[in-house]
């Protein structure tokens, strides 16, 4: 089994047609974007005692108590902290594995992925089972949560040493699978709760099982389908460009050494302040879009706290297919962006984010007064094509910079970038939102300032891009060093 | 090692199979757009759009 997994085992024979790793690779990140769709779980988890309504706590029910009650309901509040779990174990397993990953090959990487991401499936299944939060926050959150982080860089490297013609083309298209996993992953949920609910169960364990079988058998057809070309192979009559940029190496630095130059930081920064912007919106659509417009999402006059119950839900719809609508952009904008750069360059392609990104946030209180529903949601829509550009393209800008070596593990470091955004950015807008509720400013005006701050943000990004630089010749492998590395494989 | 001698093409079969993998990944994908898509189609039947 273990010779199976070795990276030696993967080498493709001549004639291996490169366009079966790009569907490998997306086997995997359609099933690890799942993720995003958690919250499809959360209403009916929130029943899983009451069934038809929840059963709430006792008030003085602590922390704790929550975590192993048998006789209550979890709370929403408490089911969500998946989501910090996510992406802090995602950013977390990518930077620590990184190297691990590099060294035994994106097979190895993706088997563990589908075992620790349909494993943590399984052990979810029996917290909801038992009803113990803490053994779904271990299943899911902690070891799911590793799997997203080996399942989403696996096939980085791979596929970036498959396509030195498409860096960002390749890379576009597996990052587009963590975007649309949650489009499979949430409908099918949906049908499988429904399938298997009864009178006395949500139906959510046999869901969770269900899919943590398809989950993993997809993940390892996609890992057995990886395969690594040979040391220093090029796509047939492909020959790199002889005039050399100067933003794209053919040099490879250490991934120890990655860290230690200021080009990784300003990356990090790069991807960091582009996420925060990015959460900050899709935390904010769906009510945002209901706050701004209110009744005229229905054709009826007044603000949405002048609505009746039945028109607040009708308004509520319009909300769901608004943020369905933005997660479609966000994948479109994966593919798109990330292909976009290999022909204006990657540090081109940032440039227009925080560019464009500046302006469309800024002008995203102005499309709301002016009564547009489809200026404000083209804005927006627009807006998530380039936060999930962002994803896509940074291991294309990593590889450029440091050389393909090493790019999956650096790639794994700045994910920790993800992780800060993930958790700090909703953080941060939450808390504007309260601080401006507080101090007595209307609903509907609340998200101005905040576009505005998150407007700034891209600002931040935008100088942390202009300040990347071509990496300093020191910080090079030797060739001697190289060729030991790849003779040690 | 530069693949640019004809043994190093990919054949003609490995085509298939390339189309095959491809149509496993896509159909899901292609599914969850159409239904995304129903879901937003409300957003097109708005009074005044």
């Amino acid at each position: 089994m273990a010779g199976l997994l070795d990276r030696e085992r993967i080498i493709a024979p001549p004639g291996y047609n490169r366009w079966l790793v790009p569907p490998a690779a997306l086997a995997i990140h359609l099933c690890i974007g799942m993720a995003y769709g958690f919250s499809v779980f959360w209403l009916p988890l929130s029943r899983a005692i009451g069934i038809t309504a929840p059963q709430a706590c006792p008030a003085d029910a602590g922390f704790f108590q929550q975590l192993v009650t048998v006789t209550c309901d979890w709370k929403i509040s408490m089911l969500s902290i998946m989501y910090s779990l996510f992406f802090f174990f995602l950013g977390s397993s990518a930077a620590v594995f990184g190297g691990w990953l590099e060294r035994v090959g994106p097979r190895r990487a993706g088997v563990a992925a589908a075992f620790c991401w349909g494993g943590g499936f399984f052990l979810s299944a029996l917290g909801i089972r038992t009803h113990q939060l803490w053994l779904m926050w271990l299943g899911s959150g902690v070891i799911g949560g590793c799997g997203l982080g080996l399942g989403y860089i696996s096939p980085v490297s791979t596929l970036i040493k498959w396509f030195p013609d498409r860096r960002g083309m390749a890379t576009g298209m597996a990052i587009m699978g963590f975007g649309g996993g949650a489009l499979i992953g949430s409908p099918l949920a949906d049908l499988l709760m429904r399938r298997f609910a009864t009178a006395t169960s949500v139906g959510v364990f046999e869901t969770f099982l269900t899919m943590g079988a398809i989950y993993f058998v997809a993940m390892l057809c996609g890992a057995f389908g990886y395969r690594v070309p040979p040391a220093d192979w090029k796509p047939a009559g492909w020959t790199p460009t002889v005039t050399r940029r100067a933003m794209v190496t053919q040099g490879h630095v250490h991934v120890h050494t990655a860290w230690r130059t200021p080009q990784f930081w300003m990356l990090w920064g790069v991807l960091c302040l582009n996420v925060s912007a990015g959460i900050g919106v899709i935390g904010m659509a769906s009510p945002m879009i209901q706050e701004v417009f209110g009744g005229r999402l229905i054709g009826v006059p007044g603000t949405l706290a002048d609505l009746t119950d039945a028109q607040k839900a009708q308004v509520a719809t319009i909300g769901a297919a608004f943020a369905a609508l933005l997660s479609f952009f966000n994948i479109m904008g994966r593919f798109l962006w990330a292909s976009a750069s290999d022909f204006i360059g990657r540090q081109r392609t940032y440039a227009v984010f925080f560019l464009l990104g500046i302006l469309l946030y800024a002008s995203a209180p102005s499309a709301g007064r002016s009564g547009s529903v489809a200026l404000f949601a083209g804005t927006l829509c627009v807006i998530l094509t380039m936060y999930g550009g962002g994803f896509a393209t940074i291991p294309a800008y990593l590889a450029d910079l440091f050389g393909t070596q090493f790019v999956g593990a650096i790639h794994g470091r700045l994910l920790t970038a993800w992780s800060t955004a993930g958790i700090l950015g909703p953080v941060l807008v939450t808390r504007i939102r309260e601080y401006q509720l507080d101090r007595g400013m209307p609903a509907a005006q609340v998200y101005n300032t905040t576009m505005y701050i998150l407007a700034g943000f891209l600002g931040l990004g935008l100088l942390c891009n202009l300040a990347v630089g071509p990496v300093a010749e020191r910080y090079f492998m030797a060739e001697s060093e190289l060729l030991a590395l790849r003779g040690g494989k | 090692m530069t693949q640019d001698t004809p043994a190093g093409h990919p054949s003609p079969a490995s085509w298939a199979a390339v189309a095959v993998a491809w149509v496993l990944v896509g159909v899901p994908l292609l599914w969850g757009i159409v239904i995304t898509f129903r879901k937003a189609a409300l957003l097109f039947t708005l009074p005044g759009t």
